[in-house]
């Protein structure tokens, strides 16, 4: 009687720890050489480099342009000087065709609208009228005067640098798809005083169809 | 003071006096209709009066203030609710009138003035145009507002998290049972042979000795049998899931919800992870960008309560600051944060693909349209986010067997690159065929992913 006593005694434990619910570990794998990269992939760490002597740094070099820049480079630096003349910049990105303004909507949708919201009204999901998380009240980019009549230079720049509460986007959008962006913004407030007769992108859609 | 006392003390007057005002308007006409409509009136433009003064402040914090400061929370500027608690405003309106006005000429009279502005960097900006009765009501909505707490008052929703720990009490009843009833069937054999026994005893029969069980030969056969049976399904099983993580759910260093980012929050994956739409890899975000919200969100405190996997709750607020620790941010001080100086967060990967397969985001995201919840699972149901496909071999054949490709380019809008299937365009005219998959297109060659 005693074995079949053991016998149970072991198929519980085993079950019980079979039924663990997290899973911590990512396991083993058939063929480690094989599996995992001997090349530094993504997000490796560098440590083992600096061990060895390696100087690594994962900054670019000053005055590193990404490919494809130049044309839209903006010339100030993070700073007030730069911020007040920032005004003078106009945006060297041409007018955005029906293409190029579903992106921009889709950027701005992305990266704009979950605080300054949907219809450029400040109140987006992040703020929910003062309901939600977010502590500062967006900028209400249709409507507000100031905003209506901030240029489309100090909109980059606060873009790119972050002003105030909001960061920069210089990570998260390209400097093309920034001028791209504030170009949405700009035709959005057009729209809502009335002056949109002469991007209306929708219209603009259909025409581009015909022509493709 | 409560501003709706006075009207509800003049209706209640109304009330008083003509009991019969409210009563029937039939009633009200013959008798002096004029006194009561007077009163009715004065009652009435107070109460819009009121309304509106109330909303205003509201309306006017919103839209002149509420961009860097907030009631509660020092952003921008320092935080209005204790403001006028200071020793040179003594809850006094009137002495802040000129700082909002011309905030700069304050910097000889306020002492207060050079403490905000080496801490903030900055002076607030002029509001000339704001009249002695509007700021009176937004130092009424900021007192009202910091009275009532965080949170207008209202308590944090009850925890709806709780309901996810899922045990199977039926599975572990039939063990119970099983295991019972195992037990009963062992002791009924043993006192089945032991009566036997008995029994032969009593007649005199002579039988050899049993042959113990672990001798038996048909025990041993039957006990070999399934030892190969359940240990083959065992051994297979394991062999095939070796390399395999579903089901994998690292803890990180941080506790990062993305129900509470991407579910309640609504934060569109592709701004953390916008590389899943450009390249290879859905990246994970810098430092710098869960600081473009977190900088003005210091505190855990609207949402759900947040449990990790073993039940604990989790205290939102100190998982924010253990971002701060990383992004060497001092939310008491903000204007000297440094991005450039933050560490890296080091999160733990955890979909993991052998480095012999070629898998691309780009290419399923922004081309494929795939939805990131179809591999992913419903990531924004999940706090601690887990691997919920299998990313086996069998797992992307099938996928790629059973998805169809959007071929519709003559809309004017899709792939252009889809164009060159000539054969597939002509047999769908033809109707040999009704719609191309992932397959038709190459999507099971095996150097497609292996090369």
């Amino acid at each position: 009687m005693k074995k079949p006593g053991i016998i149970i005694l072991v198929l519980t434990l085993a079950l019980v720890t079979a039924c663990k619910k997290v899973r911590r570990s990512p396991g083993r794998t058939y063929m480690p050489d094989m599996a995992y990269s001997r090349a530094y992939e993504t997000y490796a760490s560098t440590e083992e480099l600096q061990k060895a002597g390696v100087s690594y740094n994962a900054m670019p070099v000053a005055g590193t342009v990404a490919r494809g820049d130049i044309a839209w480079r903006y010339p100030y630096a993070n700073d007030s000087a730069g911020y007040a003349n920032s005004k003078n910049v106009t945006n060297p990105h041409p007018k955005l065709d029906a293409g190029q303004y579903l992106e921009a909507a889709r950027l701005y949708l992305i990266h704009c609208g979950i605080c300054h919201g949907e219809k450029l009204d400040g109140n987006g999901p992040l703020y929910k009228g003062g309901d939600g998380p977010f502590a500062a009240k967006p900028a209400t980019l249709v409507g507000d005067p100031k905003y209506m009549a901030m240029t489309e230079g100090t909109m980059f720049h606060s873009v790119t640098y972050g002003f105030n509460t909001m960061g920069s986007y210089a990570s998260q959008l390209s400097t093309e798809q920034r001028w791209m962006v504030i170009h949405y913004i700009k035709e959005k407030q057009a729209a809502s005083t009335g002056g949109a007769a002469a991007t209306a992108p929708l219209a603009a859609d259909s025409t581009a169809k015909t022509a493709k | 003071m409560n501003f709706y006392t006075v009207p509800d003390l003049l209706l209640r007057l109304v009330n008083g006096f003509y009991p019969q005002f409210f009563e029937s308007t039939s009633a009200m006409i013959p008798c002096k209709p004029t006194g009561r409509r007077v009163i009715f009136l004065i009652s009435f433009f107070i109460v819009s009066v009121v309304n509106i003064w109330a909303q205003d402040g509201k309306a006017l914090f919103m839209s002149k203030c509420a961009s860097c400061h907030n009631v509660f929370k020092d952003l921008t500027g320092p935080k209005l609710g204790e403001v006028l608690d200071k020793d040179q405003y003594g809850g006094d309106t009137k002495k802040t009138y000129q700082w909002i006005r011309n905030a700069a000429s304050m910097a000889s009279s306020d002492p207060y003035y050079s403490d905000l502005k080496s801490k903030y960097g900055s002076v607030m900006l002029s509001f000339p145009d704001l009249k002695d009765a509007e700021i009176d009501a937004i130092w009424d909505y900021i007192n009202k507002t910091y009275a009532a707490g965080p949170g207008g008052g209202k308590k944090p929703e009850g925890d709806t998290a709780t309901g996810d720990k899922k045990s199977n009490p039926n599975a572990v009843i039939f063990g119970v049972i099983s295991l019972i009833l195992a037990i009963i069937a062992l002791i009924l054999m043993q006192i089945n042979s032991n009566l036997k026994k008995m029994s032969d005893d009593a007649e005199g029969i002579m039988r050899p000795d049993p042959v113990p069980f672990y001798k038996n030969k048909v025990y041993i056969t039957l006990f070999s049998i399934l030892l190969f049976v359940v240990g083959g399904y065992y051994v297979t099983k394991g062999a095939i899931g070796l390399g395999r993580q579903k089901n994998y759910q690292p803890e990180q260093p941080i506790y990062y919800s993305h129900k509470v980012h991407a579910g309640i929050n609504q934060i569109n994956c592709l701004y953390c992870h916008g590389s899943a739409w450009d390249s290879k890899h859905a990246a994970i975000p810098s430092v710098n960008v869960c600081m473009n919200c977190h900088k003005a969100i210091s505190t855990y405190e609207k949402g759900p309560k947040l449990y990790d996997e073993n039940g604990d709750e989790i205290n939102g607020t100190a998982e924010i600051e253990k971002l701060y620790k990383y992004a060497g941010f001092d939310p008491k001080n903000p204007s000297v944060w440094n991005p450039s100086k933050s560490k890296p967060i080091e999160w733990i990967k955890i979909h993991n693909l052998p480095d012999y397969v070629y898998f691309n985001h780009s290419q399923h995201v922004r081309t494929g349209k795939v939805q990131c919840q179809s591999c992913h699972g419903e990531i924004t149901a999940m706090d601690e986010v887990k691997q919920v496909s299998e990313l086996s071999m069998g797992w992307c054949v099938n996928c790629h067997r059973q998805t169809k490709v959007d071929f519709n380019y003559t809309a004017g809008k899709g792939n252009k690159f889809y164009s060159i299937y000539e054969k597939f365009h002509n047999d769908i005219k033809n109707g040999k065929m009704d719609s191309v998959t992932v397959e038709h297109i190459g999507g099971l060659e095996c150097q497609k992913c292996h090369y």
